[in-house]
């Protein structure tokens, strides 16, 4: 799986729990500047992401991921890229 | 040494005065002694709390920065999260668990063995145990190093503005100030003196008048109607906001002159339109601390179960919050109540969005407005339960207000006025700063005359109307 592949499937996940698509798919994309992207529906996009890639995160992950380029390169990690 | 007593108006110009005359290098150690000798006024004993948290923070913090074992890292933060808990749960909760099961064994007409202990809540416990166990995770969770000097984590955790009641401040954001101590400016210290001064207003005149005004009432509920508890009722979340607000207000503003910039607490609360937006204008350092530390591992921990996750989530963090105010089914109940708010808007979030978009409604003035007095409404009615009392007198106020009504009570009608003077006053400068914010500018005019005329008037009200015989802060006791 390419880049580009985990970049059209986080898209997927993002429109569908945030139910829109007012957002630039960059690397340095952070969750502040995403409307909609707050405390609730962050849990909810990492559990879609999970279940998309079937991987699994841990706590310290997450912590650390600060943008979507972190989100991808740790996904590509996950998935032995 | 409370911020509103006489001694505080001589100890801080002179801390402020000596702290910028000894040399850069040493400027913490002259917080560290500021701080201790401010705490220790108190009562002394209450120092030996202060330096054990941060001696046990210093040591587990370094052991778990010096070891690359995993299961190690994580044995020393539980470890210390456990022990610095330890003092905070003996000396808030021994007393009230101990008389519930006192009371619940005499009905039974058992006795218990135990007498109850006289203790006094170290002021401040629960501010600097959770900076400390903030600390704790932060290095666990790699987020900061473990600091190699001891003064600076005992500075962190005993730094006078901050220890008697927040905000509850992160080592990120500390450390590095307390590190590197900033020259004598202008600027910062003329902003430190304006907020001091707001929060001084917030504190003396409003919090306190509506404070006489509230107890008056509350403290004999049985003798009111249900219209004038009704009032107090709706009066009560400004005295909470005006005394935790001004008295957070006064602390960021005298860490501001001395060079140290502190997060805000509360940003204009009673203009948030929903429960949640306002939670996060709500004693936000609190709200941010549970979100990070509580509400997102549990989230995390629950993911598989999505939207219901979110909602257990929120129930335990609001249940436990509601138990940190007090071990009392009144603030259980408090919690639960928050809980249930949050978790409907979280259930129901996607739908409101959609019917606001259907119907343009996010700027019609009519639907803001309706949705802040809901949201107020919502937030009074809960703080009844938050407002340490019993159940059964919460549950008598409600019973009250929906049963009986009559004449509302004035008691001194000097004490009416002043309080609605005040709040008046306060609630103009929160709407103008919500709604206008470079419009009627008054502290921060570009008139010179302006502005000086204001921080006189705002003194002269102070003087006039300030209650000035040193009521308590309400948050001291938390």
């Amino acid at each position: 799986m390419n880049k580009e592949i985990i970049i059209d499937k986080l898209r997927t996940i993002f429109i569908n729990v945030l139910e829109h698509e007012d957002f630039e798919i960059n690397d340095e994309l952070s969750a502040g500047d995403v409307s909609g992207w707050d405390s609730l529906s962050h849990m909810l996009i990492i559990g879609e992401v999970e279940e998309m890639f079937s991987i699994k995160f841990k706590f310290k992950e997450l912590n650390k991921m600060k943008n979507l380029g972190d989100m991808i390169t740790l996904i590509g990690n996950k998935l032995n890229l | 040494m409370v911020f509103t007593s006489f001694n505080f108006l001589i100890f801080f110009p002179i801390v402020a005065i000596v702290y910028y005359l000894t040399p850069k290098k040493y400027r913490w150690l002259s917080l560290l002694i500021a701080s201790y000798f401010f705490y220790i006024n108190i009562k002394p004993v209450f120092a030996l709390l202060t330096i054990g948290i941060s001696l046990s923070t210093y040591i587990f913090t370094k052991l778990i920065d010096n070891t690359e074992d995993e299961n190690k890292k994580k044995n020393y933060m539980v470890v210390n999260i456990i022990l610095i808990l330890l003092p905070l749960f003996f000396f808030k909760y021994f007393n009230e668990i101990n008389s519930s099961i006192f009371t619940l064994l005499e009905s039974f007409n058992l006795r218990w063995p135990l007498p109850e202990i006289k203790m006094i809540l170290p002021i401040g416990i629960s501010y600097y145990t959770f900076m400390a166990i903030g600390y704790t995770i932060d290095v666990y969770n790699e987020e900061i190093e473990a600091e190699n000097n001891f003064g600076i984590v005992a500075l962190f955790i005993s730094f006078f503005p901050l220890i008697l009641s927040g905000p509850i401040e992160r080592a990120n954001s500390m450390l590095p100030q307390f590190r590197e101590s900033k020259s004598p400016n202008y600027k910062m210290i003329s902003s430190g003196l304006k907020l001091m001064l707001w929060g001084y207003f917030m504190k003396l005149v409003v919090a306190d008048r509506v404070g006489i005004y509230v107890d008056a009432v509350f403290e004999n509920y049985e003798f009111h109607n249900g219209t004038t508890l009704m009032i107090a009722t709706l009066l009560y979340p400004f005295q909470v906001y005006a005394d935790l607000g001004g008295y957070s207000l006064i602390a960021i503003g005298v860490s501001k002159i001395l060079g140290l910039n502190v997060r805000e607490n509360f940003r204009r609360p009673f203009f948030a339109t929903s429960m949640s937006e306002f939670w996060r204008r709500w004693h936000m350092s609190l709200i941010t601390w549970l979100t990070d530390y509580l509400y997102t591992p549990i989230t995390f921990a629950v993911r598989k179960y999505k939207i219901w996750g979110i909602v257990i989530a929120l129930m335990i963090t609001f249940i436990i919050s509601g138990i940190w105010h007090g071990a009392s089914l009144a603030f259980v109940t408090w919690g639960v109540i928050q809980g249930l708010f949050l978790s409907t808007e979280a259930l129901t979030n996607k739908k409101k969005i959609a019917f606001e978009k259907k119907h343009n409604l996010n700027r019609k003035i009519g639907y803001i407005f309706i949705n802040i007095i809901i949201t107020y409404v919502l937030f009074a009615t809960s703080e009844v339960f938050g407002r340490g009392t019993d159940m059964s007198v919460a549950l008598t106020v409600f019973y009250k207000i929906f049963t009986t009504s009559g004449e509302i009570f004035i008691g001194t009608s000097s004490t009416v006025i002043y309080m609605f003077v005040g709040i008046l006053l306060l609630f103009l400068k929160d709407f103008t700063d919500e709604y206008y914010p470079n419009n009627f500018l008054l502290f921060e005019n570009k008139n010179k005359i302006v502005r000086i005329l204001s921080y006189s008037a705002i003194i002269i009200i102070i003087l006039l109307i300030g209650v000035l015989d040193g009521g308590q802060f309400i948050y001291f006791q938390f």
